[in-house]
């Protein structure tokens, strides 16, 4: 199922805030992630917005209710709209959360922690290797922030991410902020995170803002990145080389030309720093029959 | 597994939590009580915003803090069945009518901007206009039968919803709430949800399309309190503005 994914360039979470201007001014973004779920509906203006931002931009999709870690039945109900969502737009890739969302039928909406454990590693890859065969590709884990951490688990988060992926020969969505969170909330070192995780399966990286509250951050996606984040970014390009990037707000949403400033930073640290790595430089993706 | 179980069900009631939070690593740093509170937090914040996109103008009629009384109560009620946070707030309606009985209109209200949201993102369907039955020679129209828009919806209020929704809408003091029987339609529109009132007589005229009426039956039933000339005259009316406002899909 492996395929070589593109290189995209550096992109942006899609924001209904921003359509207009997107479609107006066509800014200087190499491509938009789009929140599945916001997608996942009959029709309307939502999908048609979608479809003329696809006409001129490489998109790709990012679910939040995928429950890949959940110990409840798979549900093919939301893998079919999902899949119908993707042979609609054509995304460069499907992303989702190693975490858990709910149970017994119920829907937390929020991306719960897992025990880092042997068990729930091979559960996970298990149902990794499930909704691959369903979708017909291979999906994008990302790892979440986290507030709470079990005494069960028996390995880092890192490690577990990595058997997850070398076992379901799935790709991974590093959020280099997540890991900054997460890093300060349990006191583990990021860099070594950014070391334990296999490098040619690093397919995306996010990158966002979040709330310090001094014992403790919460991630609030309504800040823009902090030094601390833009230094982990360019540790882990210098690791990994060029990696398809972008800035996630999903509060407090700034003028669109402000996130393109922000990107400006990202695309500046990548371009610095993988010249001590391998070139790479975007590759377009095809563009599907422009839909209205 | 145990966990997952007794994670969820502390989230839904944080009394029931004792025996799970032995399972979270407790440090000097940040107690089990403030990181699992996060949670907790998080998961009524999260949904009480959805609530509040969804609702807008209940949350301006009831205020912020009946209004966050209502949603919380509705979240430890009505714990979400959905993947797409989109749908959480589906049974607010029946919450209100049940448990703020003291806000009549409140439940109507729910309705109401719960009809707008699903005219929002209803299925798309090809709009049907007054020149794809320019072709249609006038003998043939008698056996015609029309299809609503997927995003229409009929409703009867016996409060005047829609001028209160009107009013605080447009940022301005509501009128007296009071009992008044208003039958309206809903639908999408050019990407964006309308409605307008309607009188009993179109009310019931939409309500026979619904159940597949051709044009010439609809106004053979409109001649019972008509003349035939003067019903034929109204229906055409009715449709040619049915067409006119994009509330007629091509069946395909």
């Amino acid at each position: 199922m492996s395929a070589i994914l593109p290189f995209l360039g550096f992109g942006l979470g899609l924001r209904t805030e921003h359509y207009n201007d997107i479609l107006e001014s066509k800014p200087n973004i190499d491509w938009f992630e789009a929140l599945s779920e916001n997608y996942m509906i009959p029709g309307g203006k939502p999908l048609d917005y979608l479809d003329k931002i696809r006409a001129n931009y490489p998109v790709v999709m990012h679910g939040v209710s995928l429950s890949i870690g959940s110990t409840a039945e798979v549900d093919y109900n939301y893998l079919r709209d999902l899949k119908k969502l993707a042979s609609r737009i054509e995304p460069g890739w499907i992303s989702d959360h190693l975490c858990w969302t709910g149970v017994h039928g119920q829907n937390m909406h929020d991306l719960l922690p897992l025990p880092y454990t042997e068990d729930t590693a091979k559960h996970v890859a298990e149902r990794v290797k499930i909704v691959q065969d369903y979708l017909g590709r291979q999906i994008l884990l990302e790892n979440v922030s986290s507030y709470a951490s079990y005494v069960d688990s028996s390995m880092t988060e890192w490690e577990f991410i990595t058997q997850i992926a070398e076992a379901a020969d799935c790709l991974l969505l590093l959020d280099v902020n997540n890991i900054y969170v997460s890093s300060y909330n349990h006191n583990f070192d990021a860099k070594a995170f950014i070391d334990g995780v296999p490098a040619k399966r690093i397919q995306q990286i996010h990158l966002a803002g979040h709330n310090n509250h001094g014992d403790y951050i919460i991630d609030t996606h309504d800040a823009p990145v902090i030094d601390p984040v833009w230094d982990l970014y360019e540790y882990a390009i210098a690791r990994f080389g060029q990696v398809s990037t972008m800035i996630e707000r999903d509060d407090k949403i700034p003028a669109l030309e402000d996130l393109v400033d922000e990107l400006q930073i990202a695309r500046t640290i990548s371009a610095t720093m993988s010249q001590k790595t391998l070139p790479c430089s975007p590759v377009s993706m095809s563009l599907p029959e422009h839909q209205i | 597994m145990q966990l997952q179980s007794d994670f969820q069900a502390y989230l839904l009631d944080s009394s029931k939590g004792a025996a799970f939070k032995s399972q979270i690593v407790n440090d000097k740093k940040v107690g089990v009580k403030t990181r699992l509170g996060i949670y907790y937090d998080a998961y009524r914040l999260r949904i009480i915003e959805v609530l509040s996109n969804s609702y807008p103008i209940l949350k301006a009629l009831l205020g912020d803090g009946i209004f966050e009384q209502a949603a919380r109560s509705y979240i430890d009620i009505y714990p979400s069945t959905y993947r797409n946070m989109r749908w959480v707030g589906d049974k607010m309606s029946e919450h209100l009518q049940e448990n703020f009985p003291q806000y009549p209109i409140a439940a109507e209200m729910a309705t109401f901007e719960w009809g707008l949201s699903l005219a929002f993102d209803a299925d798309d369907a090809p709009i049907l206009g007054l020149q794809d039955l320019a072709a249609i020679a006038p003998e043939n129209w008698a056996d015609l039968l029309f299809q609503f828009h997927p995003s229409m919806q009929l409703f009867t209020f016996k409060w005047n919803v829609l001028r209160v929704w009107q009013a605080l809408n447009s940022e301005e003091s509501p009128p007296k709430i009071s009992q008044i029987e208003e039958p309206c339609v809903v639908w999408r529109k050019d990407l964006n949800s309308h409605y307008r009132s309607l009188d009993l007589a179109e009310y019931a005229a939409i309500q026979l399309v619904i159940a597949g009426t051709s044009f010439g039956e609809l106004c053979e039933k409109m001649q019972e309190t008509a003349t035939e000339e003067a019903a034929t005259m109204q229906a055409a009316q009715y449709l040619s503005g049915w067409l006119n406002e994009g509330l007629m899909t091509k069946t395909l």
